[in-house]
């Protein structure tokens, strides 16, 4: 059967309920990725759109993307952030133009001064009535019933949520209520941030490469040298994996923590990743603040799908927002923060460690190539299967880092959504 | 710009001694990186006291200093080369890079120290031969110079605010 009248319901799916393997086709074919933009952004997900901080003031605004679909969130005098479609509804030009910006309440689009207000309603059209009894639009035509495409939002805790799905539950139900998994995006939106930069890189590579990476504890210490070598992480650590609504999930550790008795079997294995004897000249890197949070959580990834990542690497924060360009093309949005309440020296620890993050990152940097070799490897494999069991068959929270069952319970919420 | 100011920062502002001094030294940190020769890289900047910062102009223009790279001391500066020789070595595709510049500015800060803005344009070559831009910007350098030049700091602004991929390497 054609895959383009199929949109990949006739890839070689393991049976229902089984999501310990997909077939490659979901990475490389551009009728899943079309459906994907219909059934998982367009459907009842919640997307992440911002910091709430970056449209501090009432017609601030910031342009991002849903999916691939172009969208505004604006600030309005009645202090709440709204968000629509950056297209204009007259003829489907951008209303905004630059990455973010201040106005004074109204957004008007350059083609025709078709105007429209925080809220996406539109309020200005141009020769309206025509000009000297010329043109104009026709008398039944309702300024109401012309407004963009409106987007609902949620500001949870300082984190700007976008649905197109008016019949959503709340972000907070969608996290998981009082899940591990909520709990730990509590504990990083604990109190006002401040943003410290972005950073963007293009990746060659499927969204969903990079999204089961972010799930995955079990590569950090086998790819990211840095991390094994400094001991801010190793799979021999105190920590775990949690899951919420399936594809939620939240990696968790405590440097400091290993198990002698792994150290030793990870020694034996003669892995390359187990490099002892370097030091840093510059140990402040390393040292930053212990105790932000009053626990001994050194490393958190917040996989919250389809869009986000939240992360507290050692004392640096930051939200990453996966934006799927084409099915083998994504950008990766990093924002950097820190607290409102930040000493200078804690801005300054964060500012240096921000080296171990981002697209040169000390312990990132191998993230992005990771997801491209992976898209360079699946060209023609569209029926053959990964294999994702380690650590067992099923998706579930478990207190180790030697698993794969977050990236199962993401494979499971995503056949649901998109009805393989 | 104003015409006082434009000439108060031309390159012949500066001795043809110093321009000349400053040249060898963009042309020896460029023919070093262009090699993946870290060590060289290094021997660009002040041993006793400098820096190095990498960091895109969307940042840079909102006055926001998080940087690709943060080396915020020499020490930084030598645990890079480390980092990129010894700990990342033989797990991310190395890339060929070739950087272009065109010096624009320079002027005395006083004593033997001189400010300096060069473009740069680096394009890279991958594993597949296939060559495309990895960044354009400009340095915007503090330069000592007492017989042999060396950076103090430098700061590459780029105006690639979506970089591809990833950087191993400083620009």
């Amino acid at each position: 059967m054609d895959a383009r009248v199929t949109g990949g319901m006739d890839l070689n799916w393991p049976e229902p309920g089984v999501c310990d393997a997909v077939p490659y086709g979901v990475f490389n074919e551009r009728e899943v990725y079309d459906r994907e933009m219909e059934r998982i952004y367009q459907g009842p997900t919640w997307n992440f759109l911002g910091l709430a901080v970056e449209v501090p003031n009432a017609g601030d605004y910031k342009s991002t993307f849903i999916g691939d679909i172009p969208v505004v969130m604006t600030r309005d005098d009645d202090g709440n952030i709204y968000a629509w479609e950056n297209r204009c509804a007259h003829r489907g030009a951008l209303v905004i133009r630059d990455s973010c910006g201040s106005s004074d309440g109204s957004h008007t689009c350059v083609y025709h001064q078709w105007s429209f207000n925080n809220k996406g309603d539109l309020i200005g059209v141009p020769f309206r009535r025509g000009l000297g009894g010329n043109g104009g639009m026709p008398d039944d035509f309702d300024m109401k019933e012309n407004p963009v495409r409106k987007i609902r939002t949620e500001d949870y805790k300082g984190a700007v949520f976008g649905t197109f799905d008016w019949d959503m539950e709340d972000v907070d139900s969608y996290l998981g209520g009082d899940s591990v998994v909520n709990g730990h995006v509590k504990r990083i939106f604990n109190r006002p941030v401040k943003v410290l930069g972005h950073a963007r890189q293009y990746i060659d590579s499927n969204w969903k490469f990079y999204a089961e990476n972010t799930k995955d504890p079990y590569h950090a210490s086998l790819l990211h040298l840095f991390h094994m070598t400094f001991g801010l992480y190793r799979s021999s650590q105190t920590g775990g994996v949690r899951l919420s609504n399936d594809w939620n999930s939240v990696l968790f550790s405590e440097s400091g923590t290993d198990d002698e008795k792994a150290m030793e079997e990870i020694d034996d294995a003669h892995l390359r990743t187990f490099q002892s004897d370097y030091s840093l000249e510059d140990m402040s890197l390393l040292a930053g603040r212990a105790g932000e949070w009053n626990d001994n959580t050194t490393l958190v990834i917040l996989s919250i799908m389809p869009s986000l990542v939240i992360q507290q690497i050692q004392n640096t924060l930051a939200v990453r927002q996966i934006l799927p360009k084409s099915e083998s093309e994504f950008e990766l949005v990093w924002t950097f923060f820190g607290y409102e309440d930040d000493d200078e020296e804690l801005t300054n620890i964060r500012l240096k460690q921000i080296n171990l993050i981002g697209p040169a990152g000390m312990i990132s940097m191998e993230d992005g190539e990771s997801s491209v070799i992976c898209q360079q490897a699946i060209s023609r494999s569209r029926n053959a299967r990964n294999v994702l069991q380690m650590g067992g068959r099923t998706p579930e929270d478990q207190d180790h880092l030697v698993t794969e069952s977050t990236i199962r319970g993401f494979w499971k919420k995503y056949r649901e959504l998109m009805a393989y | 710009m104003s015409d006082q100011v434009r000439s108060d920062t031309r390159l012949s502002s500066v001795s043809r001694d110093v321009r000349d001094q400053i040249a060898d030294l963009q042309a020896d940190y460029i023919a070093a990186l262009d090699s993946q020769d870290m060590k060289g890289w290094l021997a660009s900047f002040d041993e006793n006291n400098s820096s190095y910062f990498c960091r895109s102009k969307e940042n840079e223009d909102e006055g926001l200093e998080v940087g690709y790279m943060f080396d915020d001391c020499h020490e930084r500066i030598c645990d890079r080369v480390k980092f990129v020789d010894e700990i990342w070595a033989g797990t991310f595709e190395e890339y060929q890079t070739r950087h272009f510049l065109q010096p624009t500015r320079c002027k005395s800060l006083g004593e033997d120290l001189y400010s300096a803005q060069t473009n740069f344009t680096v394009m890279y070559t991958d594993d597949a031969g296939i060559t495309k831009v990895l960044a354009s910007g400009c340095y915007d350098d503090e330069i000592v110079v007492n017989g042999v030049a060396r950076l103090r700091s430098r700061k590459a602004v780029l105006d690639t605010n979506v970089v591809p991929r990833y950087m191993v390497y400083p620009i």
